[in-house]
């Protein structure tokens, strides 16, 4: 559909400096509109063009799956949880670690989805549903990271507030309850969020594809038409959701610091765990999302369309401002510490300073802190994909030691000394990598069965950009339709 | 005789909201007239009225509804679960602020969601009247007219840009 609002034309060539606006602008998605059934046509062949690389990964995730998520988890179950390496004292091991590893990576799909929409960034809608993917995937992960904890993963229902015959019944003062409660509502919360703006693309895969894709496609379209009724009642829901998800995320990684912050305990007790975790959680999310696009762009058809330099910039900026406010929190969380003069607080930070787990503290403020700001305050270096990959990548390992020093590590530092004993994972490791493996799984699958790219949104922001000409120059210009 | 029903397919907004004012001199009212298109279409574009939404209504009774689950499950239900924990409330406020916070949320979300299947009367699987060509970008206008006079809106919609025109038919989705 032709936008009413003027899409980019080529203009007259009337000077060399103009050409080179030209150019610029090109760069934008949203100053290179292409025909609605082209797009369509683009992401269609994205998702059923697969070679046999597609195949090979997918088959060894398979087989790691298999062995390293159903056949250890089984086997623990079996053996039950003397199989893992969690003893006195660092009874929360790696699940635990996992468990706040993936709920930080799905923070970035609703940081991104919700909290751009709500500021109407522009560049946020062809990798909105990449990053809600993340959320839905993540949060699985962490759950299946909780379940992997409880042992008897078969008595979970004594969790819920049910009434049984042995009078148990859940203490709602316990951090651990708010945890179940939170998480539960942002599982829900974020998949129906994922699934609405869904719909609109799924009703168009329904209308190109044949077979088991068409049954498939027809299934969740829910029989959607794009009726003015339907759109206003999509819209409506999409916005309450962009503001009513924000608060329950920020919920989400603040309770589950309070299961830590809630203990007088060395390392934890501290009234900042809140935003630090939450800014932690955005920090690996955001560098999570770097990686995945670059993964999309460089092995999906046409994802070169859709996802460009300009993203990339935008979110290796994102990633700065959250660098910047993440080293802030550490450093406030430290200093108090280090300034307080308790004892065994102070034996703590010299452990993590000089003990055998140092290797993982300094290479998280390596990772988390000091590389980051040196590479992304440029934008050369912020535009290329395998760099802000890359520097994800390094974010989200410095994350991951994080979450671990904090875990095993600072409950192995405590106030009976005699118990000291460094935590040595066992078939935790395996469970680790089965985890990461079906995350994987799970995406590489989704690829495959579900639109990536919110052709709709990407549509309606072609259709709202526009070059006005102000005196000799033509400037980007964005309406506002609704 | 009944009315027909007829589609005019059109390729942009402008011809489209030409077309819906057309209709209007021609005497079609509001409630015989659909469109249908592949991206939200704000309804002062088409000089359509406001579609009425039970959404937010919705989201705000689930909102109660949890809030008020909340509260039973802090303050209601430690009362028909006893469990003396020593020096400790049975209800105590701020934990129950962030319960009540979390089940406001959920059933408001709940709610919300569901306002969408209920308001758009979802799923639903019969045949409908609907044109593929939608999802592509067209914009389709359904329109139900007088018997016998078929031939007269349609010139009129050819005369303002109408890709196609013809009898609207229901199609298995």
């Amino acid at each position: 559909m032709a936008s009413t609002a003027h899409p980019y034309s080529k203009p007259a060539k009337a000077h060399e400096g103009h050409h080179e606006e030209e150019q610029d602008m090109r760069e934008f998605l949203m100053y290179d509109p292409k025909p609605r059934g082209e797009m369509n046509q683009m992401v269609m062949e994205s998702m059923t063009t697969t070679s046999w690389k597609f195949w090979v990964v997918f088959g060894i995730l398979c087989v790691l799956v298999a062995t390293c998520f159903i056949y250890a988890w089984g086997y623990m179950i079996a053996e039950g949880l003397g199989v893992a390496g969690v003893m006195r004292p660092s009874y929360w091991g790696i699940f635990l670690v996992n468990t706040v590893f993936w709920i930080g990576i799905s923070h970035a799909g609703t940081f991104i989805s919700a909290i751009l929409r709500v500021f109407k960034a522009e560049f946020r809608r062809p990798f909105t549903r990449a990053a809600e993917l993340m959320t839905t995937f993540g949060l699985i992960q962490a759950g299946a990271s909780i379940f992997m904890h409880l042992g008897r993963v078969w008595l979970f229902y004594w969790l819920l507030p049910v009434p049984n015959q042995r009078m148990l019944w859940p203490n709602f003062h316990s951090p651990l309850m708010w945890d179940l409660l939170a998480i539960t509502t942002y599982v829900l919360g974020s998949t129906m969020y994922l699934f609405l703006p869904l719909i609109p693309d799924l009703a168009m895969a329904r209308d190109r594809s044949t077979g088991w894709r068409k049954t498939f496609f027809k299934i969740l379209a829910l029989g959607w038409r794009g009726t003015e009724g339907e759109w206003r009642h999509l819209t409506t829901a999409m916005n309450f959701f962009a503001f009513a998800i924000i608060p329950v995320m920020f919920s989400v990684h603040t309770i589950v610091s309070w299961d830590f912050a809630m203990a007088m305990r060395p390392g934890w007790s501290s009234s900042v765990f809140g935003p630090y975790f939450v800014l932690g959680a955005l920090h690996s999310g955001m560098g999570a999302v770097a990686i995945v696009l670059f993964i999309m762009r460089a092995t999906m058809k046409h994802m070169d369309y859709f996802i460009r330099k300009e993203h990339f910039d935008g979110l290796g900026k994102l990633m700065l401002i959250v660098t910047f406010a993440y080293s802030y929190f550490f450093f406030n969380d430290y200093i108090v510490q280090w300034y307080g003069g308790d004892k065994w607080t102070d034996i703590l930070l010299h452990w993590l300073e000089e003990g055998p787990m140092s290797w993982m503290f300094y290479q998280l403020i390596l990772f988390n802190i000091v590389i980051p700001p040196l590479l992304l305050w440029n934008k050369k270096l912020r535009q290329t994909p395998w760099l802000l990959a890359l520097i994800g990548l390094m974010i989200n390992v410095g994350m991951y030691w994080e979450r671990y020093l904090i875990i095993p590590v600072m409950l192995t530092i405590n106030r009976m000394p005699f118990t000291w004993k460094l935590y040595e994972p066992r078939i935790e490791l395996f469970l680790t990598i089965g985890t990461f493996s079906v995350f994987l799984l799970f995406y590489m699958a989704a690829s495959r069965l579900i639109p990536l790219i919110p052709v709709w949104e990407v549509q309606e922001g072609q259709m709202t950009h526009s070059l006005r000409k102000v005196g000799k120059a033509e400037v980007p210009t964005v309406s506002e339709f609704e | 005789m009944s009315d027909t029903t007829l589609l005019a397919l059109f390729e942009d907004i402008d011809p489209a909201a030409n077309a819906v004012e057309k209709l209007y001199e021609m005497g079609i009212t509001d409630e015989n007239i659909n469109v249908i298109s592949g991206v939200p279409i704000a309804h002062k574009m088409l000089g359509r009225p406001h579609p009425v939404t039970n959404v937010s209504r919705l989201a705000l009774g689930g909102a109660i509804a949890g809030f008020i689950f909340g509260l039973f499950l802090n303050f209601g239900t430690p009362y028909m679960y006893f469990v003396p924990v020593g020096g400790q409330y049975i209800t105590p406020v701020p934990p129950g602020l962030i319960i009540t916070f979390e089940m406001t949320m959920l059933f408001a979300l709940l709610a919300t969601f569901l306002g969408v299947f209920l308001d758009s009367y979802f799923p639903n699987y019969r045949p409908m009247e609907y044109v593929a060509e939608v999802s592509d970008g067209k914009i389709a206008v359904f329109f139900r007219c007088p018997p016998g006079e078929d031939k007269k809106f349609t010139d009129a919609m050819d005369n303002l840009g109408a890709l196609s025109v013809q009898p609207a038919e229901a199609q298995q989705l």
